[in-house]
């Protein structure tokens, strides 16, 4: 991830949740946080909870960010911000927080003048797969489905990218009632999402079964001649398990309900 | 193949919810960000090297990513680190610990340090790293802390030990393991009791006497690799260090086992000179040194009555408060002496308050007046070390004591006080371990330890990564004493000093000798005469200088990690 992508997030994480951008120089950025965001990232309860007993003039932080040193002046004082900085995850632990759930309407010009546009609902979810023994992989996977025609569309959020939407339902738009209900679509999805990698060949899974029997094996021998096994021995081969037992695990990032024209998806 | 599958429905629940309360949803443009922040965070590959990226300040050398990648690809994430000496192993354990964290397949972590680094790893791991690990200093961090650092002697103690045993540990980090080479103590009991699921262990001397030596770290590691005890003892008992010729053992071992050797590195290392400084005796000393060499405790046993005369000699080589002591416990240990034995003691105690001076102080004092800066002495002796300190007091110079029986916070703020504002550190032998001193390059070995192993590790204290300078070297010996004997006729003829770090261990490893000490108190205490022991010095050395050439021969071959 370059540096300018994470000054761009930085930009709009801020000014999506309402906060006044101070001064951005392209290398550092710096943020008059509003109260709620006070409180969602700098861990100061009890600032807040006195002001609130004792009735005080809250005064929300300024933080200065630095993506880039080399460009930042010299005497600026901030918090260097990179991928692998602990508050660039704490930014993206709270995005995914307060963008769980989202609920969308498209603003869609009427087809014709004076008629009302039909908005079909998508049931949509961002899904982080991991492949997960000793080692680990992850694939992301986006999908929709249609909860009228039961239609499942893959990567569906690079589609929506370019549609116009709204969070209140346009003039001139109506919604159709889903004829299947949210709960059976999530169903429908996490089925479909499991039958996705079900015929993938998974090698990776093979080879960290044999190299659990492996040290399965060499354990074994090395307990052999204990005849009451000890506690070590046990412990040794819940460690195994816990080391290499192949899993897949599927977390979902975030999801919604989009109400989408006709067109929109081509 | 049936591989379980896992989801979390929490979300489902919530989302459910949502839409019957109608909200609050969030909003589209963080919505945005959430999926292209996490796509990101994607881990396309199992293999490759995630941690660097998220590292921009950290420059990993190449054969500490080359470590990194090696224990994760290859090694399933338990290995042995064993590089030389200051090449950085606390480095690449950290870019492991780093890596399996951001593939989150490593949430709860162990690390168990020597008290006197606990601080260091701490701080490392926050500031190279970003790893929020903890010192444990109060019993609830085990709980509630995701990464925690202790020393071992704590973490085994009550109530520590059952409060760990119950925690799930995803990675466990042990630094200098080979303590943990016998499998008898209760250490190594502790460290076999725990989950290991992901484990590194760190020495610089995974060999140090015996082959069962690397038996038993392997076994922590991985029970079994190296079969069982009783098969390994039988096929490879009392072959000594030289295992490592046995191809097939040292196929095994290189499997879980890194060793970087400094030669392979490429790295430019900073010089080492070396001076050593013969002392004459004063007439008092001289008088006390006779004395205790004439002298024969009472001991099982005639090597027991050796080794306690040989540490009479080389303690009046070092100072008198250091016979003292040894002397007075002597006297304590036995109920019913001989009076005739009693009145030898009695004479060796007036010799001790008849010894007016201390040579080898009073060069210290001048040599460290002359260095102006930060200088530290090394000792075998406790008593000395008190006594170098009072002496040093006396004449205007600033010293701080550190050993190895120091409490943490006593350790860092003596290494600390050293750093800022003291001249001198004296550290005894327990001290010598795991600290690092890199911002000192003058090391004055006031009397030397037996092992050579011994004495590489008190020189890389100060000669490793990081020591910007040339490091100078200046051993004291007092003239026709055991410690001439030690230094002229061993150390020196194998240039143990000009070696670089590591070096030594290596042709050690090809020598069939089990324990080097135990061999060298025979050479110089059973010998007859000056002749024999210099006889025997000499075959020595020159068995040495032998395995030296042939490891000139083969340096790759012998060792390295194919």
């Amino acid at each position: 991830m370059q540096q300018q992508e994470i000054h761009d997030f930085l930009r709009t994480y801020f000014q999506a949740n309402d906060c006044e951008i101070l001064n951005d120089g392209g290398s550092h950025l710096t943020v008059q946080l509003s109260i709620d965001m006070d409180k969602e990232l700098m861990n100061r309860p009890f600032y807040w909870h006195y002001l609130e007993k004792t009735g005080g003039i809250p005064n929300p932080a300024v933080i200065t960010f630095i993506t880039n040193p080399e460009q930042a002046p010299a005497d600026l004082k901030g918090e260097m911000i990179h991928f692998g900085s602990p508050r660039l995850h704490q930014i993206i632990q709270s995005t995914k927080k307060l963008a769980g759930y989202t609920r969308l309407f498209e603003n869609a010009p009427p087809v014709k003048s004076g008629g009302n546009n039909p908005l079909f609902p998508w049931l949509t979810l961002n899904v982080k797969i991991s492949y997960q023994c000793d080692r680990k992989k992850d694939t992301f996977m986006s999908i929709g489905l249609n909860l009228i025609s039961g239609e499942i569309m893959e990567g569906f959020h690079n589609r929506l990218l370019p549609i116009k939407v709204t969070p209140k339902i346009p003039d001139y738009s109506f919604t159709l009632s889903p004829l299947i209900m949210p709960k059976s679509g999530l169903a429908r999805l996490d089925t479909y999402i499991r039958t996705s990698f079900e015929g993938d060949d998974h090698l990776w899974a093979e080879e960290a079964m044999k190299r659990w029997q492996d040290d399965l094996k060499l354990l074994e021998h090395f307990y052999k001649d204990m005849e009451e096994k000890s506690d070590s021995y046990f412990t040794e081969k819940e460690a195994l398990k816990a080391q290499y037992e192949p899993n897949i695990r599927i977390s979902i990032i975030n999801g919604g309900l989009f109400y989408l024209s006709e067109r929109a998806l081509g | 193949m049936k591989i379980n599958i896992s989801s979390n429905s929490e979300w489902n629940d919530e989302f459910l919810q949502k839409i019957e309360n109608d909200g609050p949803w969030g909003n589209w443009e963080l919505y945005k960000l959430a999926v292209q922040m996490e796509e990101n965070l994607i881990i396309p590959d199992f293999e490759g090297l995630q941690a660097p990226k998220h590292l921009p300040h950290l420059t990993p050398l190449p054969h500490q990513l080359e470590a990194a990648k090696q224990v994760v690809e290859k090694m399933n994430g338990k290995a042995i680190l064993a590089d030389e000496v200051g090449l950085g192993k606390t480095i690449e354990a950290g870019l492991i610990l780093k890596e399996y964290m951001i593939r989150g397949l490593v949430k709860k972590v162990l690390i168990l340090v020597p008290a006197s680094l606990v601080s260091q790893w701490a701080f490392e791991l926050n500031t190279k790293f970003h790893i929020p690990a903890v010192a444990q200093r109060k019993s609830y961090v085990w709980e509630s802390c995701d990464v925690v650092i202790s020393s071992i002697d704590t973490a085994k103690r009550a109530p520590h030990r059952d409060i760990i045993f119950n925690q799930e540990y995803d990675f466990i980090i042990i630094d200098e393991a080979h303590k943990l080479k016998n499998n008898k103590t209760k250490n190594y009991e502790f460290v076999q009791n725990l989950k290991k699921k992901f484990c590194l262990l760190l020495t610089a001397t995974p060999i140090q006497n015996k082959v069962e030596e690397i038996f038993h770290l392997v076994s922590l590691l991985k029970p079994g690799h190296l079969g069982n005890a009783s098969l390994f003892s039988e096929k490879y008992k009392g072959k000594g260090r030289n295992i490592i010729e046995d191809e097939h053992l040292k196929e095994l071992v290189n499997t879980v086992m890194i060793r970087n050797r400094r030669a392979d590195t490429g790295i430019e290392w900073t010089k080492r000179h070396v001076e050593t400084i013969t002392i004459e005796f004063s007439p008092t000393e001289q008088a006390l040194y006779d004395a205790v060499s004439q002298f024969k405790p009472i001991s099982e046993g005639t090597k027991g009555s050796t080794f306690s005369a040989l540490t009479l000699q080389r303690e009046a080589c070092s100072s008198r408060e250091a016979v003292y002591y040894t002397l007075k416990n002597m006297k304590a240990k036995y109920e019913d002496p001989s009076p005739d034995y009693m009145e030898k003691l009695d004479d060796l105690f007036t010799k001790v308050n008849e010894t007016v001076q201390n040579s080898k102080a009073e060069k210290a004092l001048e040599l460290i007046k002359k260095i102006d800066d930060k200088v530290i002495i090394f000792t075998e002796y406790r008593a000395t070390q008190l006594y170098l300190q009072w002496y040093l007091q006396q004449n205007g110079i600033s010293s701080v004591p550190f050993r190895g029986g120091f409490k943490r916070g006593k350790k860092d703020w003596m290494r600390e006080l050293f750093q800022k504002n003291i001249q001198v550190l004296i550290a005894t032998e327990a001290g010598g371990e795991g600290i690092n001193l890199q911002f000192c390059h003058h090391l004055i070995n006031f009397d030397l330890p037996w092992n050579p192993m011994r004495l590489e590790q008190r020189i890389g204290r100060i000669h490793r990564l990081g020591q910007e300078e040339d490091v100078r070297i200046y051993n004291f010996a007092t003239k026709n004493t055991v410690e001439e004997h030690i230094l002229k006729l061993l150390y020196e003829k194998i240039n143990l000093f000009e070696k670089v770090i590591g070096e030594l261990d290596d042709i050690l490893t090809k020598l069939d000798i089990s324990n080097i000490e135990e061999y060298l108190i025979d050479v110089v205490g059973e010998s007859k005469t000056e002749g024999e022991m210099k006889i025997k010095m000499d075959n020595f050395s020159s068995l040495i200088q032998f395995a030296q050439s042939m490891k000139e021969g083969e340096v790759h071959a012998a060792t390295g990690n194919s």
